[in-house]
């Protein structure tokens, strides 16, 4: 428990002098992450899940969900988890990342679509890990015309003419499982600072002669909202429970149903609270609120993941919903 | 803030604990097979002595309390495995419920050995039921302006005042009441007490309240110059406000918070699988995702409370979400059954849907109000 602790307390300060909003703006100004992502390849953080035999520091799953809760947090405007998890992919695979490079999560329909609405976040110097079936492609990544999307973020495809970097298949990892989940975790990590800033603007906002949040009509809001923010962390670890870079698509339609929900009243309370200043581009709530509702569209909405265990549900033989719950987070679904 | 957000950190039910499951499992299949959907929705709102006796006969009254006072000597996990089943098989298990849940291990942490000795051993074996005085007619969500009054005479205590709301106290032997020991209503939550009231001493009155859905678990509790046993107070005089807050992270973070329309949400599932919409499945997944959040969350408080903190504040938010679920199943079942105006009602569903959308609101009142709850979070968040 300690030395987790310790972990997280020293991963959290990398964040705070690496990823402080106004780095987080600069990236998204102009995509310029090189301190960033120096001082992360630096810690080693990004290697937590490849094993000790392979030159990493053989985290399992459950130590690292912390330090993905973190980084979603600072906003930290690497793809860290998702690097995370594809060197461990890749080290599973027999073959080697390049280091100082970043990998998106590329899950794709056999037709080579990426399954999201949405790119994932990305930088100059990312690769994508692409799935098609059980066949994984590492590739370098264009950005194309565009500088942003309509979120006003960085996203790039996979330039689907390039030489793989590697070449590999392994049936038991999908990468739409983990997309899903480590977006499920960067939302409850961003709707929990979230909170805090909210937290502050609420104690400190004076209107009718004192704070705003000596208001019940706020308490009871931001009340709402933590109750959100707590069901999104608990949903996160219930989406990263796995083993052998195996998910259940049981549990991360649970998380990724559950942080959609919860985002969605987290956003709209944040801003009722934070009133005008909140719609300006000066203030940094819209730094956490446009990538909350970005990633409600990213690897499937709440719906697709409903009907996902809606299904699931309705196949299993589990006489009552409870059962059925306890079979899901115990067990493994069968492929 | 951070801390309430890491104060539930995984738990999951020990090997033990979940052995136990099957028992439970197979004495409920026989105990109770076949009755109708609307019975069994009403669970913990269904007063069944014989019922209750049966578990007491197994040893399951008191599971957790020591078994030098007829308890089970089980762990928190064991009590969660045992009401979970209770209530996802729509078992009636009012009767014991509050004296099991409450005034037990009230009892057991401020009652005196002989109170613990007098009460501990009937309630295990299923003999007393308890019911819970805290409401009055000026006293509901501001619980601190209790006026009911015991005044110290030579042999005791004079019990004088009402209580409302009280479940099942028609029903009950004993009542563990709040009541007012010094001072007014103007001193809040100081001078307060608690009592246990034998509902069968002279000046004691109990009328049945019937409530919307025609049942009749309420009641309203009159004291007119009740004689007390000086060993009628539970704990320290004055300390009842300390006594009552201590359990609210029992009565707050249990299934029962998060299970009241799963009988319901289970019958419409059964009918789903005959006939389903791509509609249905979203829905279903969509409540089956919260449950599976929410009884994470209960866990972890279950493995707070089997180390002996007190997370009242977190048993608070779980309450709020919990019950919010509760009221929601019924809402979305509503919208699906009647989604189709030609397909025939089906009785058993409509009687179960019937009787939850209209006692659900209650949901969200008893055992503290949403309002008085969010009021604690916000406190918790350095607002107040």
């Amino acid at each position: 428990m300690a030395v987790e602790n310790l972990l997280l307390d020293s991963f959290v300060r990398l964040l705070a002098k690496v990823s402080p909003p106004t780095a987080v703006r600069r990236a998204e100004a102009d995509g310029d992450v090189a301190d960033i992502l120096g001082g992360i390849e630096e810690s080693g953080f990004m290697d937590a899940l490849v094993p000790e035999s392979r030159g990493g520091s053989g985290l399992s799953l459950a130590d690292a969900v912390p330090l993905f809760l973190a980084a979603g947090g600072y906003l930290l405007p690497i793809p860290f988890a998702e690097t995370a998890v594809a060197r461990a992919v890749i080290a599973a695979a027999g073959a080697q990342s390049p280091p100082g490079k970043t990998i998106v999560l590329w899950p794709a329909t056999h037709a080579g679509r990426l399954m999201s609405q949405v790119g994932p976040l990305c930088e100059r110097s990312s690769l994508a890990l692409v799935q098609r079936g059980a066949e994984f492609q590492l590739l370098p990544i264009t950005f194309g015309e565009r500088r942003a999307d309509p979120f006003r973020m960085r996203s790039a495809r996979p330039e689907p003419d390039a030489s793989p970097l590697a070449e590999f298949a392994l049936p038991h990892v999908d990468l739409l499982h983990w997309a899903a989940a480590i977006t499920a975790a960067n939302m409850a990590g961003a709707m929990e600072r979230l909170l805090e800033l909210s937290l502050a603007h609420v104690n400190d906002r004076q209107q009718f002669g004192r704070s705003i949040g000596k208001f019940q009509a706020i308490q009871q809001q931001l009340s709402v909202f933590a109750e959100r923010a707590v069901s999104a962390r608990v949903a996160a670890r219930i989406g990263l429970m796995g083993s052998n870079l195996t998910l259940d698509g049981r549990r991360v339609a649970i998380a990724k149903s559950v942080a959609n929900e919860s985002a969605r009243a987290s956003v709209s309370i944040a801003h009722a609270v934070h009133g005008a200043i909140g719609i300006s581009e000066a203030h940094e709530l819209q730094l956490y609120t446009r990538r909350l509702n970005r990633w409600q569209l990213s690897f499937g909405s709440d719906a697709y993941w409903q009907r996902r265990v809606g299904r699931s549900r309705l196949k299993s033989s589990d006489a009552t919903g409870v059962d059925f719950v306890r079979t899901v987070i115990a067990g493994t679904e069968a492929c | 803030m951070i801390a309430l957000t890491e104060a539930f950190a995984g738990a999951s039910i020990p090997a033990g604990a979940e052995e136990f499951r099957a028992q439970v499992k197979s004495f409920l299949a026989e105990k109770l097979p076949d009755r109708p959907s609307s019975a069994r929705a009403r669970s913990w709102s269904a007063f069944d002595a014989p019922f209750s006796r049966s578990l007491a006969e197994r040893g399951w009254l008191g599971l957790t309390l020591p078994k030098q006072y007829g308890g089970g000597g089980y762990d928190a996990f064991s009590r969660f495995v045992l009401v979970e089943e209770l209530l996802i098989a729509g078992a009636p298990v009012a009767a014991h419920w509050m004296g099991d849940r409450q005034s037990g291990p009230l009892i057991l942490r401020y009652g005196t050995e002989e109170q613990r000795r007098f009460y501990l051993p009937r309630i295990c074996r299923g003999e007393i039921f308890f019911c819970i005085g805290m409401s009055e007619p000026n006293a509901g969500s501001d619980l601190a302006s209790v006026r009911t009054k015991a005044a110290r005479t030579e042999r005791g205590w004079l019990l004088n005042g009402s209580k409302i709301w009280t479940t099942f106290a028609h029903k009950s032997h004993y009542m563990l009441a709040l009541v007012r020991t010094s001072g007014s209503a103007a001193d809040r939550h100081l001078g307060l007490s608690q009592f246990v009231v034998d509902l069968t001493l002279p000046g004691v009155a109990v009328k049945p309240i019937v409530d919307l859905c025609g049942d009749d678990n309420f009641s309203e509790v009159f004291f007119e110059d009740v004689q007390l046993g000086a060993d009628a107070l539970v704990g320290k005089e004055g300390e009842g406000w300390t006594q009552v807050n201590s359990e609210l992270a029992f009565e707050r973070s249990g299934p029962e918070r998060i299970y009241s329309s799963l009988i319901l949400l289970d019958l419409w599932t059964r009918r789903v699988r005959r006939d389903s919409s791509e509609a249905d499945e979203v829905r279903l997944g969509r409540l089956i995702a919260r449950l599976a959040v929410l009884r994470e969350m209960s866990l972890a408080i279950t493995q707070r409370l089997a180390n002996g903190e007190s997370p009242v504040l977190e048993a608070a938010l779980l309450k709020d979400l919990g019950t919010e679920f509760e009221q929601t199943i019924p809402q979305e079942i509503a919208d699906a059954v009647a989604a189709d105006p030609e397909v025939e009602a089906d009785e058993d569903l409509m009687s179960t849907l019937a009787y939850l959308m209209q006692i659900s609101p209650a949901f969200s009142l008893r055992g503290g109000t949403r309002e008085i709850l969010r009021g604690m979070i916000a406190r918790g968040l350095g607002l107040r």
